[in-house]
């Protein structure tokens, strides 16, 4: 009879992680994507900018948005927006892949908690998207001339390291919508827009009508992102101060990966009644 | 002759059939359009103040995107659809049949450009009632300038198709980099005035950006300093050059790479 023991369970989640890691190894290209893209994605911004306001861009900016450093600004936005992407990109295809290669209802007859497999994998999606986070935005600091060693960093780390929590919580909930309508690609194209919209990659949220304000602010990486900017480039926060944007941040750390965990199991155990997981 | 019209029939009727089993595909396809409108021009107003507006940058930014649109959507399909059927495993069964090759490529794009197009004018009517009037000047000339610089993107889209025999898995990290490579440096979103030199120069070099650039340049009825690269009759000149070689040189080099990995065995595999 098996035993499962903390340390079985420890094991099964590191060899999904190596297994990720494998696959990655074997597509090294995917990974210098997750480093190249931001790059392009601030530029966009960055150089419309520049032709729609020409010399008057920094003031205008400053007037908008509270900071002259629009470069800096939009740098962040695309890096943040990246790891928030990447987090759902790379969740929801694992299962639409593992459901194409016929390989998900065999996994789902190994003898582990499915929170160990889903562990695994947040485990890899975590750790690529900090390190490409921190190659991303130094090497975006070097290409657009900002200097990446301004502001509160100690601050800005933490509402990064706490606000990628929520936002796995949210691939839960992404993952479970894949299960359920299999189109990963559609659902994911869209989610990721949705989701830079909502974040305001290239703009503060405050710009939104009320009713969209709302629905952005009860979405953990609007508060990420906010929190981030705020530290590094002396904006404001949503409720004035650090810690009580982080207190919100950490709710949502309750709340996310919770109510994630409860759909998809939920849907998990429809599915597996009716049709069976491995249906695509 | 009448075959392969039929072929080519049969196929867009399969990609249609396959397109329509994911319904979702369709309608985020039409929302995504929305969102990055909506995402460019309110990233645009912060640098503006309030006192200035000048709909010509909407214009620039939504005439490029529909070029965009196009470039990424030919990528995808003539592309990606060929590392789709390796995938699936029907890729070699296709090459059985005595189907035309070129049938195959171009039913692909077919149904999916017509999609685009369709995307397209929900873009630019969108962007008329909510942001305000768009310029459209030239309208004929504007899409002769279009069919050419598509007919040279299909071009692209052999070439990559070409590129993807070769590649597999990595034509989708290739799709992913080249189309945000010709956004910046073919300035879609932008005018190309604000490229730095050292990019400028590469610009130069691309058909394409000549392309973005008359297309959006007649649409906004010439203003001053437009088109920005060329003189009109250069640029066009260059452009029918684009749309008329570019796709034969793209199908040639497509056959090559076929025949190449058809004699190496390895055109099923993935």
């Amino acid at each position: 009879m098996t035993e499962f023991t903390l340390r079985s369970n420890l094991d099964a989640m590191y060899t999904v992680f190596l297994a990720r890691v494998r696959i990655l190894s074997r597509y090294r290209g995917w990974f210098l994507m997750d480093i190249i893209l931001p790059i392009f994605l601030a530029a966009m911004p960055i150089l419309l900018g520049r032709a729609v306001a020409g010399t008057s861009m920094e003031g205008n900016f400053l007037k908008n948005v509270g900071t002259a450093n629009y470069v800096a600004y939009m740098v962040i936005g695309a890096n943040l927006f990246m790891v928030v992407s990447n987090s759902l990109w790379h969740f929801g295809f694992w299962l639409r892949n593992e459901m194409q290669m016929g390989t998900l209802e065999s996994l789902y007859l190994a003898p582990v908690n499915k929170i160990i497999i889903l562990g695994g994998v947040a485990m890899y999606t975590t750790l690529r998207s900090l390190i490409s986070f921190f190659l991303a935005f130094t090497l975006g600091c070097f290409i657009f001339r900002v200097n990446p060693f301004q502001g509160d960093i100690g601050i800005a780390f933490l509402f990064l390291l706490v606000g990628l929590i929520p936002v796995y919580g949210l691939s839960f909930l992404y993952g479970s919508l894949v299960l359920k309508l299999k189109e990963a690609e559609a659902l994911i194209n869209i989610g990721q827009w949705v989701i830079g919209f909502l974040m305001g990659i290239f703009f503060p949220v405050t710009v939104f009508p009320r009713i969209l304000r709302f629905i952005a602010e009860i979405f953990p990486p609007t508060w990420m992102n906010n929190g981030v900017r705020s530290a590094l480039l002396g904006l404001n926060y949503f409720l004035g101060e650090w810690y009580l944007d982080l207190a919100v941040l950490w709710a949502f750390c309750i709340i996310m990966p919770l109510a994630g965990y409860y759909v998809f199991i939920s849907i998990e155990k429809s599915i597996k009644k009716n049709e069976g997981v491995g249906k695509f | 002759m009448f075959e392969d019209v039929e072929s080519f029939y049969a196929m867009c009727k399969k990609q249609l059939i396959y397109m329509a089993r994911y319904p979702i595909n369709f309608i985020t396809s039409f929302a995504i359009v929305f969102i990055i409108i909506l995402m460019v021009i309110l990233a645009t107003t912060l640098f503006i103040g309030k006192e200035e507006t000048n709909y010509s940058f909407n214009a620039i930014a939504i005439y490029g995107m529909i070029l965009f649109m196009f470039l990424s959507d030919t990528l995808w399909t003539i592309g990606y659809n060929i590392r789709w059927e390796q995938v699936q495993g029907t890729l070699e069964a296709l090459y059985l049949t005595p189907a035309s090759k070129f049938a195959s490529l171009i039913s692909r794009v077919t149904i999916s450009i017509v999609w685009t197009g369709l995307n397209c004018i929900a873009a630019v009517i969108f962007v008329y009632y909510v942001f305000g009037a768009l310029p459209f000047k030239n309208l004929i000339f504007s899409t002769i300038v279009l069919i050419l610089t598509l007919s040279g993107t299909f071009g692209f889209g052999f070439c990559f198709a070409a590129f993807t025999l070769y590649l597999k898995e990595s034509a989708n990290l290739a799709a992913n980099v080249l189309q945000f490579v010709f956004m910046i440096l073919c300035a879609m979103f932008f005018p190309f005035s604000v490229l730095p030199d050292s990019v400028l120069k590469i610009s130069k070099l691309i058909p394409l950006s000549y392309g973005v650039d008359l297309f959006r340049s007649s649409l906004m009825g010439y203003p001053e300093g437009f088109p920005e690269l060329l003189p009109v009759n250069q640029e066009f000149l260059i452009i029918l050059l684009f749309g008329i070689i570019t796709p034969a040189l793209g199908y040639l080099l497509y056959r090559k790479a076929e025949k190449k990995v058809r004699t190496d065995g390895s055109l099923g595999m993935y």
